[in-house]
């Protein structure tokens, strides 16, 4: 120890100074900051990346016009980014798009509207699983999953184990992983029950209990609607905002505290604060050097959170052509495809045609490493199931993959295999001393959403306020 | 023993070097070849005496695994590959066959023939059996190479790197 703090004496000669430093210019770090500059304390965030928005990413069309490649949707319950979002003046607009869905199973395209899939066999399948995963995830406690009863008992098998268990087998199991592929990066079988159950529990807010539909839904669930301009500007506004406390190009790699304070050294220059938040993930924040070290469980749950594996494919056309066929550009496609989720992601007023597939979990890991023209050919074949041939016709291609960010390490969010949560779940949010902790992954409603980040976010400044 | 004979052509809309890439990587059949589920075993760009394994959908919802062994490679023109696992049929051969044409309207084209020779054994009721999967036969070698086609397409893309 004494040799650190000599270290600390050291650099906190040359160090800048803030009341609190913020680690991480992601939604959830720039929310605390917000909340702390507003409460009148000095404020500094380091990030890490030359731009604030972390998930969130648009990417530009040209003329202006953008789509994400990122985190996008919101929807109802979401009321914290929904007002941080209007705060700052970005403006929300409905997601779907008039038209039919497309249903994809053995190759075979069935043109459907609404929420029925065109699946007889599927269907009843489907709502057996909705109604057993609705009934067990409302005994779990949003803030406390551990506390549920037979907490260890879900928590010792995978989520496909216990979806087997309840007697769901095959299409809606299947079902159930065209969802966790994207909310995943991955599968049911990657997670266990008791965090499903929790993660499902938490798609709601303080008077609407989480239900399995809210999270998967289109109108009037979270995907219901997008921001104008893209999500990213929420970010970008936020910073703006900040006016000049946001330090780019920052990574942090040593976090040191004594007495007194706390030294973050980044690779931007050394910060001596009162107190520090990190808002990064938390398999990132677990490789930052720190002394004293974590405490060694809640080392050994960040490591226990690694993300799931996903990238966004998005191919641009001329214009939106399917619009013309009575098409909505949304398509399911069932197992053994490498996209299992599409929607259209053309900017709200027209322009350009953007379609948008995920490539996430066991489609990822059997497509990640192919060469890009293999795998762009599979995804066009994918959105041609969909729209049909001229998806070939594309004028740009782009892919986002989110292992292979640095300061992300996969996505969307963090998954708990078997026995996380019950042995490591509630060393989560506990303060290291003068070290809080916030990020979408650290909040009990939508976890692993933007709506979790800003809830963190305004958790934790409040959290920390009260006690300087 | 009845030795049976079935063949399909289709034009694919490519020349015969890009079709050609294709058809030689053992480990992308699942993405073209109708009824193959999954490569589970290969060896990359095929090769004479090497073999590869496959699981098959045969008829309705029953599977297989199936063995292929590479027999013959003139490159650019023929590849002939023999394949076990597919009871009652056996002694199976496999023969893609590859000329460059061209397409109507002037662009380098490949004509590609679709062979599969095989036996089966119980005298007339292997005839029997035989007018029930021939016909499913050829509909999925005239779907893999429509596949083909497709596949080649998606990957000649206007914005393909
Ligand atoms: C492909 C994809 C699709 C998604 N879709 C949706 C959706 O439709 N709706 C939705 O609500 N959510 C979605 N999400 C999730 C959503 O984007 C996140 O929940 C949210 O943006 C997380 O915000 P955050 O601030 O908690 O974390 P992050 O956005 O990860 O921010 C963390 C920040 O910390 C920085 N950082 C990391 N390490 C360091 C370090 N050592 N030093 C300094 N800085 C560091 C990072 O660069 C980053 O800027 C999606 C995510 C992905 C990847």
């Amino acid at each position: 120890m004494s040799s650190t703090q000599n270290q600390d004496t050291v650099t906190s000669h040359q160090a800048r100074r803030a009341d609190v430093v913020v680690i991480g210019a992601g939604l959830a770090g720039l929310t605390a900051a917000r909340e702390l500059v507003a409460a009148g304390r000095s404020v500094t965030v380091l990030e890490a990346r030359a731009r604030v928005g972390g998930r969130l990413l648009n990417h530009r069309l040209g003329d202006g016009q953008v789509t994400e490649i990122g985190g996008q949707f919101v929807g109802p319950t979401q009321d914290h980014i929904l007002a941080l979002a209007k705060e700052v003046g970005v403006a929300t607009y409905r997601a779907a798009v008039p038209g039919e869905n497309v249903y994809v199973r053995n190759g075979r395209a069935r043109r459907f509207s609404g929420h029925l899939l065109p699946d007889p066999l599927a269907l009843p399948e489907m709502g057996i699983a909705l109604a057993r995963i609705g009934q067990a995830a409302a005994k779990v406690d949003p803030a406390a999953p551990w506390r549920a009863p037979n907490a260890r008992e879900l928590d010792g098998m995978t989520y496909e184990t216990w979806l087997r268990k309840a007697g769901i087998t095959g299409a809606a199991v299947d079902l159930v992983n065209v969802f966790l592929n994207s909310a995943y990066g991955g599968e049911a079988r990657d997670a266990s029950a008791l965090f499903s159950l929790w993660y499902v529990s938490t798609f709601g807010d303080e008077t609407h209990p989480g239900t399995m539909e809210r999270g998967t839904g289109t109108t009037g669930g979270a995907q219901d609607s997008r921001f104008v301009g893209g999500s990213q500007l929420v970010a970008q506004r936020l910073a703006e905002e900040l006016d000049g406390r946001v330090q780019l190009n920052a990574p942090v790699r040593r976090v040191s505290q004594d007495s007194t304070g706390v030294t973050v050294v980044s690779d931007a220059g050394d910060w001596r604060a009162g107190r520090v938040i990190v808002a990064v993930p938390p398999l990132v924040a677990s490789r930052i050097v720190w002394d004293p070290l974590l405490p060694a469980q809640q080392d050994q749950l960040f490591q226990r959170l690694p993300f799931g594996t996903l990238m966004k494919c998005v191919a641009v056309y001329d214009r939106p052509f399917w619009r013309a066929e009575g098409l909505s550009g949304m398509g399911l496609l069932r197992g053994g495809s490498p996209i299992r989720e599409m929607f259209d992601n053309t900017p709200p007023d027209g322009g350009p045609g953007v379609l948008m597939g995920f490539l996430g979990g066991r489609e990822w890991r059997k497509w990640a490493h192919r060469s890009a023209a293999e795998r762009r050919g599979a995804v066009l074949r994918c959105f041609a199931q969909v729209v049909g041939e001229r998806a070939f016709d594309t004028v740009d291609y782009v892919e986002q993959d989110w292992t292979a960010e640095q300061w992300t390490q996969g996505g969307p969010t963090a998954v708990a295999a078997p026995g996380v949560l019950t042995d490591f779940g509630q060393w989560m949010g506990r303060p290291h001393h003068r070290v809080h902790w916030a990020g979408a992954e650290f909040s009990p409603y939508w976890n692993g959403y933007m709506d979790g980040a800003v809830r963190s976010g305004q958790h934790t400044a409040t959290e920390l306020l009260h006690q300087i | 023993m009845n030795r049976f004979f079935v063949a399909e052509t289709a034009v694919i809309d490519a020349p015969v070097e890009r079709v050609w890439d294709v058809i030689s990587r053992t480990d992308r059949y699942a993405e073209w070849v109708a009824g193959a589920i999954e490569v589970t075993d290969h060896h990359g760009l095929a090769t004479v005496g090497r073999t590869y394994a496959e699981r098959n959908r045969t008829l309705g919802p029953l599977k297989t695994d199936s063995i292929w062994t590479v027999q013959e490679i003139e490159p650019l023109k023929r590849r002939v590959d023999t394949g076990t696992g597919f009871a009652p049929l056996q002694d199976l051969t496999n023969t893609f066959e590859f000329r460059p044409v061209q397409s109507a309207d002037g662009r380098e084209a490949t004509e590609m023939l679709y062979q599969v020779e095989y036996t089966i054994g119980l005298g007339p009721l292997g005839l029997l059996l035989d007018a029930i999967q021939q016909p499913a036969m050829r509909a999925g070698m005239r779907t893999s190479m429509a596949n083909l086609n497709t596949l080649l397409r998606s990957e000649a893309s206007r914005t393909a790197h």
